[in-house]
């Protein structure tokens, strides 16, 4: 479990981008981070992993709180796929990439291999094994992101954007990935644009740009158009169409 | 015009164009869809006049614009002809301007135009592409959102005569994505635009033309519907949202309307005339 206590945050010089913002993530869910370019979306995925320190409140995972902990600690805990997986990829091969991970819990050979073939095998990529990350396509180089992360099998996914731009053989895998590690307890925070894949995907929503960010479930969000328009949200393709049937 | 003809492009061992014709007239505006590893941002480079040599490899055929091959001109007249916005803001973001107004000016600088020339393109983009509440701040502190419409920003303060841009809606809020979009038809009649996507639903009601993109090979179909009912672009890229969800309500509730490809609802407004139809019915 995810939990974000009052959390305070202001960018050097500007006014406050975030106060007493709370969130709880529970085993087993999915929550959306939505809000117009610039809300906050990606600086609130960075006070999570450590990038940036929070001004108050604090991060908790399992009931332990992270916060003021080394990056590399947390990074223990909460696993992130960032927007733009070239500026996260370093490894010449693929299956390097995504030992990395799983080598620094000081794992025996055997358990590290077997979680590069699950994770690269989930994502798709156990034929890519060899290439070099930054070969792939844009597609495929976002699920060698996804695939580091899992093999490191933490308790926190955040996913940045991880559905943009992809066709619907690649969306339809995400969503099955997505699905299972629903299933096996994890705790998944996405930033995502896209309301349709929020509605299919998100168990709540939390929305930034907003007066207070409040978590709210999907149903209800999508059908608060006060909340909608003080975000600039776009409502998924079912609730509108549902609309002309009423 | 810029004409692509029988382009045969590879990248490391494998083959991403395999035989691409297109021509494209001034004034144009063309969709080219096609799933993900399908070679749309290659063909966007290769039209662009990015890729001569290095480790793109072109085994036969060409680009030209107005006759002659990319190679033939000066990066100065390229860059002032056609301008590609990829699908990573972060790497065209030339990192040698401190400010986002500066950044908007690094093009139409390095085109040696005149100092108030500058500075009247940085302003009317800037304005244009509402941007001026950021004029003052790093590029890099943007918003991944942000830093796209910034990129599309400078592209356009070359004044191209060709735009293209490789899913240039996928990181933008609907405001943005709406706005854009107007800057994108509000450009002089004589620029053409071409925008790659994964995503039909970007490009329908925008696009004169509706190309498809599939395992390196492209093809015009008769018209809009054809192209987007084929059975191969429903496998890959899948049905507009509108259509999708259309027909998961329809399996639920049944219609009174004998719907085919013909009649499907592709758009809100044709899909709220329908289901009006069959509620009154």
């Amino acid at each position: 479990m995810l939990e974000v206590r009052d959390l305070g945050f202001a960018y050097q010089g500007q006014p406050l981008l975030f106060d007493g913002v709370s969130t709880t993530v529970p085993d087993g869910h999915i929550l959306a981070v939505v809000g117009r370019n610039g809300a906050g979306k990606s600086t609130l995925f960075k006070l999570l992993n450590g990038l940036l320190k929070p001004e108050d409140g604090e991060v908790l995972v399992g009931g332990k709180s992270i916060s003021g902990r080394k990056i590399s600690e947390i990074a223990a805990h909460i696993g992130t796929v960032f927007q733009s997986p070239e500026q996260q990829l370093f490894a010449g091969r693929v299956e390097e990439e995504v030992a990395f991970g799983p080598r620094q819990f000081g794992l025996p050979a055997n358990q590290i291999s077997e979680r590069v073939s699950d994770a690269l095998n989930r994502t798709s990529l156990l034929d890519q094994i060899a290439r070099h990350p930054l070969d792939l396509s844009a597609a495929e180089r976002r699920f060698l992101a996804i695939a580091s992360v899992l093999a490191m099998r933490l308790p926190v996914l955040l996913l940045d954007e991880a559905q943009r731009g992809l066709d619907r053989v690649w969306t339809e895998r995400l969503e099955s990935i997505l699905e299972a590690e629903r299933s096996a307890g994890k705790s998944i925070v996405m930033i995502c644009h896209d309301m349709d894949f929020v509605e299919r995907n998100a168990d709540t929503v939390l929305a930034l740009g907003g007066r207070t960010p409040r978590q709210i479930p999907v149903p209800a969000f999508f059908s608060d158009t006060e909340v909608l328009a003080e975000v600039s949200v776009e409502r998924p393709t079912p609730y509108r169409l549902r609309e002309f049937m009423t | 015009m810029i004409e692509v003809i029988d382009l045969h492009v590879g990248f490391a061992s494998s083959d991403v164009l395999k035989g691409v014709s297109l021509r494209v007239a001034q004034g144009e505006r063309l969709a080219i869809l096609g799933g993900n590893g399908s070679g749309k941002s290659t063909l966007a480079g290769w039209l662009a006049g990015w890729f001569s040599g290095g480790t793109h490899r072109l085994t036969a055929g060409g680009c030209l614009w107005n006759g002659k091959p990319w190679d033939d001109y000066t990066l100065v007249e390229r860059a002032a002809t056609v301008q590609l916005v990829g699908q990573f803001p972060a790497q065209h973001i030339s990192g040698r301007a401190f400010t986002v107004a500066e950044e908007i000016a690094f093009g139409p600088e390095n085109l040696g135009l005149p100092h108030e020339e500058i500075v009247t393109r940085r302003d009317e983009t800037l304005a244009a592409c509402h941007l001026e509440h950021l004029a003052g701040r790093d590029p890099f502190t943007l918003s991944g959102g942000e830093q796209q419409r910034l990129v599309i920003a400078s592209a356009l303060a070359l004044r191209p005569k060709l735009m293209i841009l490789d899913e240039p809606f996928s990181n933008l809020d609907p405001e943005a994505r709406s706005h854009t979009l107007s800057v994108l038809n509000a450009l002089p009649a004589d620029v053409s635009v071409i925008i790659m996507d994964t995503n039909p639903d970007t490009v329908l009601g925008w696009a004169n033309r509706l190309f498809v993109l599939h395992e390196g090979k492209i093809s015009e179909f008769g018209n809009i519907r054809a192209t987007l009912f084929d059975p191969t672009v429903i496998a890959t890229i899948g049905l507009p949202a509108v259509t999708r969800c259309f027909l998961e309500i329809e399996r639920g509730s049944g219609s009174a309307e004998n719907l085919s490809r013909d009649n499907l609802p592709l758009t809100f407004v044709e899909a709220a005339a329908i289901l009006r139809r069959s509620r009154s019915a």
